[in-house]
This record gives structure tokens, C-alpha cells and sequence, in this order.
């Protein structure tokens, strides 16, 4: 038993009631907690992923979660709800990547000015809820997290978000996003009914189902709904023009958390989930999968060549990196899956640095319309700079992690769907570039226009608000760390979090082993678990034996 | 020391010298100019004392060999095996390719200091080309596909970054993104052929395809020549093969040392030194359309470099040419067994060092010009710059042919083997080396001879000694690389039978003895293409040819239209589907659907509201007429 998951889980919720504890215009102050709830997590969040052992795969017993901690919740003859927490290789590096994408949304929030208070109370919250989505083993907890997390983006969107669009934008991710919410819902409740072991852990479901698998009727409509589901919370094509429409209305710091981290959390449940629990419904419904990870790469990489709106561009390209996951999900293999993954984890970093940057942008120069900008590279160097790197890790260039995930899922997926993989390559390798680069060259390169010829980064601009020099001895605090803050420590420090996503990305980049051995045991369980055709099944279909080497757990 | 260690130093030393610049020199011009031009020299000095240690030959070890990604588990099946490495494959190929890229860097690292010295932004400058060296030796060194892919992407954007170099100018940005998209294109058939050959062969590492190809000559089967072809796509790309050979001109936009290095001898070679490397690959069904490739390629630039006026230009078209003349040469490698690219390499190495010197006078030329790129403009530099004059001299008749210069024997070598390969290709060959000689003359001329045309051609003068120096320092191989042996050197390493060195008097005489009928044409296309040149630009003030050829003077102007046939393509494809796909998302997906439920909801709701009005009358009547329908149901 450890602790470290619950703590790094609790931090950010503590931070939160601390939040709604102080009065709202101790601004400062206010900041000061979100930011430090978030730095100790991130310290958590790395202790845990060095702590973490690779493990080995072995097919005659199911593998075992590190650093569990459970606590006996609701106890009945009907129902039993655990507390339960626990990682494995999938779950360790996506809690590492929202550990650093909740720090770095905090610290770009400075362009948050009024109601402050609500803005980072509903952050934190997001944060522990996505903690809390990744370490739950029991499934009720993770949909209670995953919803704890996801409510606030409505709010949010609505209270801060930018531009006109921005009541149609709330409409319409509330209505997606609930529609997803509540299919899969659907799905685990008829899980929890079929399975009939009175309980939602996904260690007592896995351990049940491999003895005794779900009847083919069952596997057939829960694992459509699980797929559904948590795809439409992912985008999965055509259930996917809600996400660039309600990033670009977002605030930075939700477009950040929710296309980083938030979406991942749909990812996960289905690898988590659907394909080890239900290997039927995998082999029936993957050939779909298939076709419609086509429709994210491609069609949705053609929709981002057309915006004019930075934010709309970078919306549909994120969308069409999901289409990634999904093959490397519908190729059923250990590459394509470990490359799946991968993915996850990098986009996670890349998505949220492309939304600071361009909330960046769109705090100095007021706007986002590429024809309207210009000459940026010039004018702003270090995100300038930035810029041109994240764009260019968003067409899959080579030292940068997305590109080990998207070479791995395409290397996987090979063997299995050579067509898909033709068109996922022009999509990753062309289409990517035509749109990245056509933003580089009007954003960045170019002569300066007019809105862009007299802006500059990282100008300190504000005096110490007066409501906040005369409160005693916080104001003294207050003031202290304002003064520290000053110069050059200010800027290094308003830097910070586009160079430490900077650094993530090109680190697992440079390294994919550091994730790859942490994935590859239990992605491996995945692969050989939702390859278990029922034996009936098997022999009717196939007399050989399955592909797979499965040693017999099953009856 | 360990000689494992030099190849890991000759990589990571440009590498270090582009993180350092970018993150702490930044301020300072000649401190990024110093470091990165010491990590280029001392990668140069590193890969001598390699050749040196090894004798050119192969070296193997543990370090040479470290695991990168491991996705291998067999209690799965076979089939989850996945191992890349990152390795490194030292042998005569990559040893000659690592002098070629160190020495010819360095050379041209100096030269920059001193055409770049003026520029705001230097080190940035410095740290892009650091990053090139870094990625370009990547491809050299890498011991499989995988690697030599991620490498190659790194050479594709450091080369992005560099003709972008001056982004605020529209037409470099535009060149910039042109030729990484062009690049791209290739990237993709690249990415497939490593994927299907990996697909058939179950790994990517040089070793293990060419031991499997050797067991089992059959084991790519049917789709052995897909495989090669689309391997060959990524080549086609970067080495700027037709159809795909549209960036290279525009990339001139970048500053001149950079078009010395990157696009006349590393990067562009890489697509060559790729089909090298993975020669085994190729079935003679590859090969062929590989040497047509290249055979078309050589003939459509040389026709174009004969109506281009910027001297960059004519450079350009001219390196694009000889890039069609070695991919034509990997062609031949096929047909005459047992031969392989050795040819192609060969003609790769003397040309890096002729090329880089002739784009380093030209960019000497332009210093001097002020800026000046129009050779019309130019004239009589002859006395006033002697140095660029001289050195700029010998490279035109090494890139024309001319015996002893180096660039005779390495042609001769692809002439000879065209000749005895395809009867076609060898007269492509005779055709293209007399064009070669033709507008090489007339560059030569208009610029370097007769009057000065224009204010700043009289006020030239020659560039300061950090220019001059790089550019002797290339004449010298530029002349005697023929006669080093280094076609030996390759024929071993293919294992051609080779009939062993004679000493530099033998090699001087050699291609009039081993196939004397190409060495004769050889000669023969540069006393026709020299003599031709004289007659028309002799004392000519402008271009006769114009008002001769008429319309396919404009077609050769102009390139063919190539550019306006791509754009149109991309136009009717990629441009109308997006436009589509954009209108879907905008009114279908969203509109219809999204907008679709709400307003149906808000019917509903609607709807609902006037039901509940608060109105007593209406609830009574609503109710009386409940009563009536239930009492019509129940009394029925």
C-alpha cells in the first residue's frame, strides 16, 4: 500500500477548498495556492514515475497495479464501491503528463483578470479530477472523476471564453460531451449488471472475465457503447466538430487541460476497458474503428487546412492526431498499441503547449486570425521560437515524442491495415505539414502587419493592484513576492512552462524508452486479453489455435 | 582511445554546438561563429583519425550499437518483434560520406564568417547550420532505416530553416515551405518503403536486410520493386529527382554558403547516398526506372540551366542535372552486374567538392556585386577578383569535364557505364555533358570576361582572405580527387573486381584505356560545348538564344511549367477536398446536427410551455378533454 497516489490526488483538492476559503480579492494569493498545489503535484507526479517499475508480461496471470491504495467505500450483498487507486505502465505516464500540463496551465493564467477566485478553484478541481480519472482502479470512481473533471470546461468556457462564438461553442461541447458521458455511462452499468460480480474493479472485473467471458450478445452492445462513448469525449470522426470550435472559444489554461489531458481520459477507459474486457466486441467492431481513424486523419487534417483562426487550425489538427490513437487501437497489436500510448502522452504535452502559445498571441496581439498576423518570429523571439517547435512536433518531425508514437502505431498497424496505414501516412507526413507550415508562414514569418508591429513579449506591464497593498501582513507577503518576481526572474518565470513542455516532448523524444519500457508489460496484458476469443468461438471459427500464444487461464 | 567513440563525437559535437548557441551564446556573433565552426573542424579531424585508424574500412562494436526502442515480446508471438537501434554502420561509404560532409562543412563554415559577418542574426545562422551538420552525419552514420528516416527528417527542416533563413522576405518563407513540402511528398513513399520492407524482410537494420537478401535472394518477392520504388521517393525528394525536383531552384533564396552546402553537396547527395546504401533492395525493374528517373532529370535541368540568368540559378540547375546524372549512374548499377552505384558515389564526392566551390565564388561574386545575381549585370572580374577568378575557373572545368580535373573521371566512369547499360541512357549522358559545357561557358564568360555591364560589376573587388582561403582550399581536391584512388575505394566496398590501383600516373590515363569510346565522347562534348559558348557569348552584351530558339527558349526560361503543372494539381486535389471537407464540418456536422438538436429541443420546449400557461380555463379544458378521449377508449 502506498500513499503517493492519494496524495497527489487530494493536493489540488485541498488547494481547491483552501481557494474557496479565501476572499476573492487576495488575487495574488489566490494564484500563489493554485500554483503551488500544482508544482507539489508535479513534484508527486515524477516521484511516482521514477518510482515506478517496468514490468514483465506474462501470460498465465494477470498483472499486478503499483502503489495501490484501497478503501473499502459502499460494502453490501448488492453492490460493492471501493476507493481504489493504483497505476500500471498505461496509466504512469499520462498522470506524469497531466501533472506537467496542470502546472503549465496555471502559469499561463495570469491572462485570467476578473473573477479569479471561481476561475482557480474550477482548475484545480480539473486537475485532481483528471488525477483522480487516471489512478481509479474502480470503475465508479473513475466516472466520477472523469466528471469532476469535465464540468468545469462547460463553465468555464462560458464564463471566460473569447469571441462570438462562444455561446454556440458551450451548446455544443455541453451537448457532445453529455451525449458521451451518458452512453458510456450506459456501458458500464450494463458491464456491472452482465458481468455479475457485484462490483466495478477493474482488477475483480478483469480477473472474473478472463476465467468466465461476457456472453457474445452482451460484448456486442456494451462494447459499441463503451466505443462510442468515450470516443465522442475523444472526437472520434464524424462526432468530432465540437472540440476545435469549443477550444478556440476557451480560456488558455481549460483549451490546455482539456486537449491535453481531459481527452485522454476517453483514450484510456477504452484501452483500459473495452479491449481487455470484451475481445468479441473487439474483433467486431475494430474493422470500424479502422475506417473511421481515416475520417479524423484525413478529413479533419483537410478541415484544418482551411481556417483562418490560429486556435480553429490547431483544433482540428489535435483532433486529427486522435485519429493516431485510434489506429494504433484498431491495429490490436503491441506496437501499434505501445504507439497509441505514446501518443497520448505527447499530445497531451503538445496540445497544451500549442493552446499556451497561442493564448499568448492572442493576449499581446488581440487576436487570432492568421491573415491578421505576421512577422511574430521577429517580434517575439522565445515564442516565436517556441512556436516554430511545436508546430513543427505537430507534423510528426523526428525528436520530438509524437513522432515515435506515430511511427510506432503506423509500424504496428502495417501488418494488419497496410491501406490505413497509406492513408494515416499522407495524413501525418503531408497534410500535417501543409497546414503546420502555412501556419508558420503566416504567423510567424512574413513581414510584420499592422496589429503585430508594435508588440513585444513579456513587457511587465501592472503595477501591484492597491486593493491588495493594504491588507497587513498578506499585502506584506503579497508584495514581497511581487517584488521577487520582478525583472528578469519575471520573465524566466513566465517562460517556464512553455520550456518545460518544450522539454517534456523532446525528452520523450529523444528517449522514447523511458515510456516504452513502462508501457510495453502492460499494453502487452491488453493485446493478449482482448485477443481471447471464447473457446467455442474459436474452434468454430478457426480450427487452428488463436494467433496469439494464450496460456490457459481460461476454463 | 577507443575508436568507438569517434564516430559518436564526429555526431554529437555539431549537435552540442547548436544547443549551446541557441541557449547561451545568443548575444555574441564570433562566439557562435567560433564554436560552431571549431565542433565542424574538429568533426573533420575526428573523421581523418577514423579513416585513419580503420584504413577506410568497417568498424564494429558494442558502442556502435546502443538499443533505442525495444517492443519485443515473444510470448505474445513472433510477430510483436520490434527493435530499433541506434547505431551507427562505418565502413567505406559512410567513412568517404563523413570526410565529404566534415571537410567540405568546414570549408564552407569559414567561408560564412566572412559572407555573414554583417548579418543581425549570425548566431542564429550558426546554429542552424550546426543542427544540418548534426542531422546530415545522422544519415550518414545510421545503421538502419528507421534512424537514417529521422535523420533525414532532420536534414529536411534544418534545410527549412535555412532557406527560411530571411523569413521576413516573403519569397524565402514561401521557398522555405515549398521545399519541405516538396520534401514531404517524398517522405511519405520513404516512410511506406521502409514499412513494406520491413513488413517482408522483419527488420530495419542494413545488416539484417542485405544477410536476408543474401540467404534468400527471393525474400522481398513480388513486391520487391514497389518496396525499392518507394524507397527510392524519399531519395527523389531530397536529391531533387523528377517530378519532385521543384524546390531546389527556389531554395536559392537562402544565403549563399548555404546553397554551398546544403543543396549542392550534402543534403541533396543524401537521396544518392541513400540508394547506396540500400542498393541490395533494388531489382533491376527498380533500377531501371531509377536510371530513367535520373536520365530525365539530367537532360530537363541542363535544358533549363541554358536560359537561366542568376548565377545562382544556373547552379542550381546545373547541381540538379549532375544529382539526375548519379541517380541515372545508381540506374546502371543493375544492368552491369556485379558493378553497383560505385560509379554514382564517385561522381557524388567530386562533385560536392567542385560544387560547393563554385556556389562559394558565386557567392564571393555577389559579395563583391553587391548583392548583384543577374550575370547580364556582371563582367570583367577577371582582373579585379583573381583569386575567385582562378578558383572559380577550375571548377567550371571540372563540372565540364575536362581532363585532368576530377570531374572527368567521374563522369567518364557514368558515361562508360551507361554505355554498356542502356544505349539510351549513354546518349542522354554524351547530350547532357555537352549542355553541361555549354552553360557552364556561358556563366564563365558573361561574367568573368569581356567588360563590366553595371556600376557595381566596375566597382568589384576581391573578398577578404576568410573567403578566399575555403575556396582554394576546395580547388585543390577539385582538381586531383581524380587521381586519390577513391573509385577503388568504392569498388571494394560493392565488391567489384576491381583491377587495384597503379599509382596517380597509371589513374591519369586510365579511362582512355579501360573504355576509351565514352572517354573520347567525354572530350568530345567539351571542345563541342566550349566552342559553341564562344561562338554566341564571345562578345555578346545580351542573350542571342532568346530570338534563335523563340518559344522553347521561354519553355526552358520558364522550367517547363512544371511549377504552374503542380500548383494546378495541388489546387484540384487537396485545395477543393479541404474546401469540402470544411463546408461538411461547418453546415452538416455542426450545423445540422448540433444546431439541429438544440432547435429541436427548443421546439419541444416550446411546445411544452404553452401547456403549462397558468391558466385555469385551459387546464380545464385540457382536462375535460382527456376525460372524453379516455372515456371514448374505455367505452369503445
Amino acid at each position: 500500500m502506498s500513499l503517493l497516489l492519494t496524495t497527489l490526488i487530494s493536493v489540488p483538492l485541498i488547494a481547491a477548498l483552501i481557494v474557496a476559503l479565501i476572499p476573492g480579492n487576495f488575487r495574488f494569493i489566490i494564484r500563489l495556492v493554485a500554483l503551488g498545489a500544482t508544482l507539489v503535484s508535479l513534484g508527486l507526479a515524477v516521484a511516482a514515475f521514477v518510482q515506478f517499475q517496468p514490468q514483465g508480461f506474462d501470460p498465465a496471470k494477470l498483472a499486478t497495479f503499483q502503489m495501490q491504495h484501497k478503501v473499502a467505500w459502499i460494502t453490501s450483498d448488492v453492490i460493492n464501491i471501493n476507493y481504489h487507486v493504483g497505476v500500471d505502465g498505461i496509466s504512469i505516464g499520462l498522470l506524469l503528463m497531466a501533472a506537467i500540463v496542470a502546472f503549465a496551465a496555471t502559469s499561463v493564467s495570469w491572462e485570467i483578470k476578473t473573477g479569479e477566485k471561481t476561475f482557480y478553484l474550477l482548475l484545480l478541481l480539473m486537475t485532481g479530477g483528471a488525477f483522480g480519472a487516471f489512478c481509479s482502479l474502480d470503475l465508479f470512481f473513475f466516472y466520477f472523476f472523469n466528471e469532476l473533471a469535465l464540468v468545469p470546461t462547460f463553465i468555464m468556457i462560458g464564463v471566460w471564453g473569447r469571441g462570438p462564438q462562444k455561446n454556440y461553442a458551450t451548446y455544443q461541447i455541453t451537448l457532445y460531451l453529455t451525449l458521451g458521458a451518458m452512453l458510456a455511462l450506459v456501458g458500464l452499468i450494463a458491464l456491472y449488471v452482465s458481468a455479475g460480480v457485484d462490483s466495478l474493479d477493474i482488477v475483480t472485473l478483469k480477473e472474473a472475465l478472463s476465467k468466465k467471458a461476457l456472453s457474445s450478445g452482451a460484448q456486442s452492445v456494451i462494447f459499441p457503447l463503451l466505443l462510442f462513448g468515450f470516443g465522442i469525449l475523444v472526437g472520434l470522426f464524424p462526432f468530432h466538430s465540437w472540440a476545435p470550435l469549443g477550444y478556440a472559444a476557451a480560456p488558455t489554461a481549460t483549451a490546455m487541460m482539456h486537449a491535453g489531458v481531459l481527452k485522454k481520459a476517453g483514450l484510456y477507459a477504452i484501452i483500459r476497458v473495452a479491449l481487455p474486457l470484451m475481445p468479441e466486441g473487439v474483433a467486431k467492431w475494430m474493422p470500424v474503428l479502422a475506417v473511421l481513424c481515416v475520417g479524423n486523419i484525413i478529413y479533419c487534417g483537410w478541415v484544418a487546412m482551411r481556417q483562418k483562426d490560429l486556435n480553429m487550425l490547431i483544433g482540428n489538427s489535435s483532433v486529427a492526431h486522435m485519429g493516431f490513437v485510434f489506429l494504433g487501437i484498431a491495429s490490436e497489436s503491441l506496437i501499434g498499441l505501445t504507439g497509441a500510448v505514446v501518443i497520448m502522452v505527447a499530445h497531451g504535452l503538445l496540445a497544451a503547449l500549442s493552446y499556451g502559445l497561442s493564448g499568448y498571441v492572442y493576449n499581446t496581439t488581440g487576436t487570432l486570425k492568421m491573415d491578421e498576423l505576421g512577422g511574430l518570429l521577429r517580434k517575439m523571439p522565445f515564442i516565436g521560437v517556441a512556436m516554430v517547435m511545436c508546430f513543427m512536433a505537430g507534423c510528426g518531425l523526428p525528436g520530438f515524442a509524437n513522432f515515435n508514437g506515430e511511427m510506432l502505431v503506423m509500424v504496428g498497424a502495417w501488418k494488419v491495415l497496410p491501406n490505413i496505414v497509406v492513408f494515416a501516412a499522407w495524413g501525418g507526413l503531408v497534410i500535417s505539414g501543409i497546414y503546420m507550415l502555412r501556419a508558420i508562414r503566416s504567423v510567424l514569418h512574413g513581414p510584420a502587419q499592422a496589429r503585430t508591429e508594435k508588440v513585444g513579449e513579456f513587457v511587465i506591464k501592472e503595477p501591484l493592484p492597491a486593493s491588495e497593498g493594504g491588507l497587513g501582513f498578506l499585502g506584506a507577503i503579497t508584495a514581497f513576492f511581487h517584488s521577487a518576481l520582478g525583472g528578469g526572474v519575471w520573465q524566466l518565470w513566465r517562460k517556464l512552462p512553455y520550456a518545460l513542455l518544450l522539454a517534456s516532448l523532446i525528452l520523450f523524444g529523444c528517449f522514447p524508452s523511458l515510456l516504452t519500457s513502462k508501457i510495453k508489460g502492460s499494453i502487452a496484458e491488453v493485446v493478449n486479453l482482448s485477443h481471447k476469443v471464447s473457446p467455442a468461438k474459436a474452434t468454430a471459427v478457426a480450427p487452428t489455435p488463436a494467433p496469439l500464444n494464450v496460456a490457459d487461464t481460461r476454463n | 582511445m577507443n575508436p568507438e567513440l569517434l564516430p559518436w563525437i564526429i555526431l554529437l559535437l555539431p549537435l552540442t554546438s547548436a544547443v549551446v548557441i541557441t541557449l547561451f551564446t545568443r548575444g555574441s556573433k564570433g562566439l557562435s561563429a567560433g564554436i560552431s565552426i571549431g565542433a565542424i573542424a574538429t568533426a573533420f579531424v575526428a573523421s581523418i583519425i577514423l579513416f585513419a585508424k580503420t584504413g577506410g574500412g568497417s568498424l564494429l562494436g558494442p558502442l556502435l550499437n546502443l538499443e533505442w526502442i525495444n517492443l519485443q515480446e515473444l510470448k505474445l508471438g513472433d510477430e510483436h518483434n520490434f527493435i530499433i537501434n541506434f547505431g551507427f554502420k562505418i565502413d567505406a561509404l559512410s567513412q568517404l560520406m563523413l570526410l565529404i560532409v566534415t571537410g567540405v562543412g568546414t570549408a564552407i563554415h569559414v567561408f560564412s564568417w566572412g559572407y555573414m559577418h554583417e548579418d543581425r542574426s549570425v548566431p542564429r545562422y550558426f546554429a542552424s547550420l550546426s543542427l544540418f551538420c548534426f542531422s546530415m552525419l545522422g544519415i550518414v552514420l545510421a545503421n538502419n532505416l528507421m534512424m537514417m528516416f529521422i535523420f533525414w527528417e532532420l536534414v529536411g527542416v534544418s534545410s527549412y530553416l535555412l532557406i527560411g533563413f530571411w523569413f521576413e522576405k516573403p519569397s524565402a518563407a514561401d521557398a522555405a515551405k515549398k521545399a519541405f513540402l516538396t520534401n514531404r511528398i517524398g517522405d511519405f513513399g520513404f516512410m511506406l518503403g521502409i514499412l513494406m520492407v520491413w513488413g517482408l524482410v522483419g527488420t530495419m537494420s542494413f545488416d539484417g536486410i542485405a544477410a536476408a537478401l543474401a540467404k534468400n535472394p527471393a525474400a522481398l518477392g513480388t513486391m520487391g520493386t514497389v518496396a525499392g520504388l518507394l524507397i527510392f521517393c524519399g531519395a527523389m525528394g531530397k536529391s531533387a529527382q523528377f517530378p519532385l525536383h521543384v524546390w531546389l531552384p527556389d531554395a536559392m533564396e537562402g544565403p549563399t554558403p548555404v546553397s554551398a552546402l546544403i543543396h549542392a553537396a550534402t543534403m541533396v547527395a543524401a537521396g544518392v547516398f541513400l540508394l547506396c546504401r540500400v542498393f541490395v533492395v533494388f531489382t533491376p525493374d527498380a533500377l531501371t526506372v531509377i536510371g530513367w528517373i535520373g536520365a530525365i532529370t539530367a537532360l530537363i535541368a541542363a535544358l533549363m540551366a541554358v536560359q537561366q540568368n542568376d548565377i545562382k540559378r544556373i547552379l542550381a540547375y546545373s547541381t540538379l542535372s549532375q544529382l539526375g546524372y548519379m541517380v541515372m549512374a545508381v540506374g546502371t548499377g543493375g544492368v552491369v552486374l556485379g558493378q553497383g552505384p560505385s560509379a554514382a558515389m564517385y561522381h557524388l564526392t567530386t562533385h560536392a567538392f567542385f560544387k560547393a566551390m563554385l556556389f562559394l565564388g558565386a557567392g564571393s561574386v555577389i559579395h563583391a556585386c553587391h548583392h548583384e545575381q543577374d550575370i547580364w549585370q556582371m563582367g570583367g572580374l577577371k582582373k579585379k577578383m583573381p583569386v575567385t577568378y582562378w578558383t572559380f575557373l577550375i571548377g567550371t572545368l571540372a563540372l565540364a569535364g575536362v581532363p585532368p580535373f576530377s570531374g572527368f573521371y567521374s563522369k567518364d566512369a557514368i558515361l562508360a557505364a551507361a554505355l554498356e547499360a542502356n544505349k539510351g541512357w549513354f546518349v542522354i549522358a554524351a547530350l547532357v555533358a555537352l549542355l553541361t559545357t555549354f552553360y557552364m561557358s556561358r556563366l564563365f564568360i558573361v561574367a568573368f570576361l569581356g567588360k563590366p555591364r553595371s556600376e557595381s560589376a566596375e566597382h568589384a573587388h576581391e573578398s577578404p582572405g576568410i573567403m578566399s582561403f575555403p575556396l582554394i582550399a576546395l580547388a585543390i581536391p577539385s582538381v586531383l580527387a581524380g587521381v586519390f584512388g577513391i573509385n577503388h575505394l568504392l569498388d571494394h566496398q560493392f565488391g567489384v573486381e576491381g583491377h587495384g590501383s597503379h599509382g596517380p600516373v597509371a589513374e591519369l590515363f586510365a579511362p582512355f584505356g579501360h573504355s576509351p569510346f565514352a572517354a573520347i565522347f567525354g572530350v568530345l562534348a567539351v571542345v563541342f560545348g566550349v566552342s559553341f559558348a564562344f561562338a554566341l557569348y564571345g562578345n555578346a552584351e545580351k542573350d542571342p538564344l532568346p530570338k534563335t530558339l523563340g518559344l522553347f527558349a521561354r519553355a526552358m526560361a520558364r522550367r517547363f511549367y512544371f511549377d504552374e503543372i503542380w500548383s494546378f494539381l495541388i489546387r484540384i486535389t487537396h485545395e477543393a477536398l479541404s474546401y469540402v471537407a470544411d463546408f461538411i464540418d461547418r453546415w452538416l456536422v455542426s450545423g445540422l446536427m448540433v444546431r439541429g438538436t438544440h432547435g429541436s429541443f427548443e421546439i419541444a420546449g416550446r411546445a411544452l410551455r404553452l401547456l403549462q400557461s397558468g391558466n385555469i380555463q385551459t387546464y380545464a379544458l385540457l382536462f375535460v378533454a382527456g376525460l372524453v378521449v379516455v372515456l371514448l377508449i374505455v367505452l369503445k
